[in-house]
């Protein structure tokens, strides 16, 4: 059989086995809570007016989604590397004639796939749950105007156009994707760092410090661009976390996906394009580094 | 080491590279509206640390929600100053979101100005200067959230209905209405500045209410209110009798268990 230096059905192998280990960590149990707070949420402050309701039901749904996936892709990802040279795996794999590239693409790809996985099933509980709370709370709404004897066609459209702009949308499915490439962002940088981290407790601690940073990136470069600012230091500074940390802020278009604005498709291919971006740059930068590595 | 300096020199000049691209996809998403503009610095002390590294962390809505409830809660309560600054941190969390912004204004112009208004254990002096403040307090809150929402037909409406009802400047009120129409086309809202016309105390202003009125009755919008208001308006206008609308005045009063005047 003829050796190709790039082998895409090993990557997928490789892959595949990483998201057979990251389950047998338990890490999915996360998907059980995920529900339990979905359905808390959707039931929780009957009295507030009914978009409101709605609204808290997907701001309490992709607060847990966000929490879910930057959890799994910081937490999963440093462990790979740590896991793999404890278990030994790490020299099994690489005696064979695997580069170390498709190492690091494979074990990338398997923890995506375990995130993506997740948000897919997160995503249809949430939405069956957002969909069930629509109709019964455009019931009811109904049933008052009724009762009070003001439901006019005017009103039953406004309060359809209301409940409906908050309810159940495809653009909500757009702001599940958001999430994903936010965490295939962090994903992508925790490997980087796990390539020369020397334990898993600093890989876990830097990603997570970079990842709130870059969610400040928005107010770095404000503060780096504010033309009042004259202490270079202070503008140098701002300047270097700028440049070390990614921009997560492009990601977080969530706010007004649950106040019903709408992503556009190219909107969404600027996300996926900005998120691509990070992803290869921080790929081969790990893979500079692990490429030589002594393990 | 030579390929741990490469490495290094790939991640700056990655993160060189990156700025303009960064830069230019807030621009768009920021245009599409789906990015806010960051959450002030200042809000860090209101909010507090944890909840302040939460709102940057993309749980802005979530934090915004949290401290909505905890108005609620404060309503209840009846701690009128603290729903105030409750709901400022709500604003200033998600100002593009219409609902904290009508919601903070009614509490401020209609639930705490009543609540103080109708307060024995208050000075009588001291309560009607209260309940002008909390009014002009709810007025405040709704321009402030029209310099965010400029074409937001609910807050216009809020505004008009403050002033209709709380400030009696049916003038400012009719104002308020004509942008609700302008916004929303709803020919109700147009109706709506032309009785606020009418309540007015001069003649421009009951020009303006009778011609809206009247584009209302051409249109075939009759209900009895709006005949009722322009026999009221041709009789302080001195309308010619040739130029007077033909039907007879309605009779308004409104029966036991009726929601409006027959017709």
């Amino acid at each position: 059989m003829k050796y190709h230096s790039f082998s895409p059905a090993r990557i997928w192998t490789l892959a595949a086995a990483t998201v057979t280990q990251l389950v047998r960590m338990k890490i999915m149990a996360f998907l059980v809570v995920f529900c339990v707070i979905v359905v808390a949420a959707g039931f929780a402050f009957p009295v507030m007016n009914p978009e409101q309701q709605l609204k808290l039901l997907k701001d309490v749904s992709f607060g847990a989604l966000q929490i879910f996936s930057v959890v799994i892709a910081i937490v999963s990802t440093a462990l790979l590397l740590p896991r793999d040279l404890e278990d030994r795996t790490l020299y099994t794999i690489l005696s064979k004639p695997v580069p170390r590239y498709e190492y690091l693409l494979g074990k990338l790809i398997g923890v995506l796939l375990l995130i993506g996985a997740g948000l897919v099933l997160m995503d249809i509980a949430f939405s069956a749950v957002l969909w069930l709370r629509q109709s019964l709370v455009l019931a009811q709404s109904i049933a008052a105007l009724k009762q009070e004897g003001v439901a006019t066609p005017e009103a039953l459209a406004q309060l359809n156009e209301f409940v409906g702009k908050q309810g159940l949308t495809w653009n909500i499915h757009l702001g599940v994707l958001a999430i994903f490439l936010k965490a295939s962002v962090i994903a992508a940088l925790s490997l980087m760092i796990s390539c020369f981290a020397s334990s898993t407790l600093f890989t876990v601690v830097i990603s997570l410090l970079v990842t709130i940073i870059g969610h400040g990136q928005g107010l770095i470069r404000e503060y780096f661009f504010s033309e009042g600012m004259n202490q270079i230091m202070k503008k140098l500074g701002s300047a270097l976390l700028a440049i070390i940390t990614p921009d997560l802020g492009v990601f977080d278009v969530l706010d007004n996906v649950i106040n019903g604005e709408l992503v556009s498709a190219f909107s969404a291919g600027v996300m996926v394009g900005t998120a691509a971006m990070y992803v290869t740059g921080y790929l081969l930068v790990s893979h500079l580094l692990f490429v030589e590595k002594e393990l | 080491m030579k390929r741990q300096i490469q490495a290094l020199t790939v991640f700056l000049l990655l993160g060189a590279i990156k700025l303009p691209i960064e830069e230019a996809a807030t621009h768009h998403l920021r245009g599409a509206k789906l990015l806010t503009k960051p959450i002030s610095v200042s809000l860090r002390e209101s909010l507090g640390q944890a909840s302040f590294a939460a709102s940057l962390g993309g749980l802005r809505s979530l934090v915004a929600s949290i401290t909505y409830l905890r108005a609620y809660r404060e309503w209840e309560n009846i701690n009128w100053a603290k729903v105030d600054s409750l709901f400022q941190i709500t604003t200033r969390l998600q100002p593009t979101y219409f609902n904290y912004w009508d919601e903070a204004s009614w509490h401020m112009a209609f639930n705490a100005a009543s609540s103080y208004l109708y307060n024995q254990d208050i000075n009588p002096m001291l309560r009607g200067k209260l309940y002008e403040e909390h009014v002009q307090r709810g007025i405040d809150i709704l321009k402030e959230g029209l310099l965010f929402l400029p074409d937001e037909p609910r807050l216009w409406n809020s505004l008009a209905e403050i002033y209709a009802r709380r400030v009696h400047d049916p003038k400012k009120a009719a104002e308020c209405y004509l942008e609700v129409f302008r916004i929303s086309h709803n020919d109700r809202y147009s109706r709506f500045a032309g009785y606020q016309f009418a309540q007015a105390s001069d003649r421009e202003s009951w020009v303006k209410g009778y011609e809206l009125l009247k584009r209302a009755y051409d249109k075939e919008q009759r209900p009895p209110s709006v005949i009722d208001e322009l026999k009221n308006l041709e009789d302080r206008l001195n309308t010619p009798p040739q130029q007077r609308i033909p039907d007879a005045r309605p009779k308004m009063e409104i029966n036991h268990g009726e929601v409006g005047p027959t017709q």
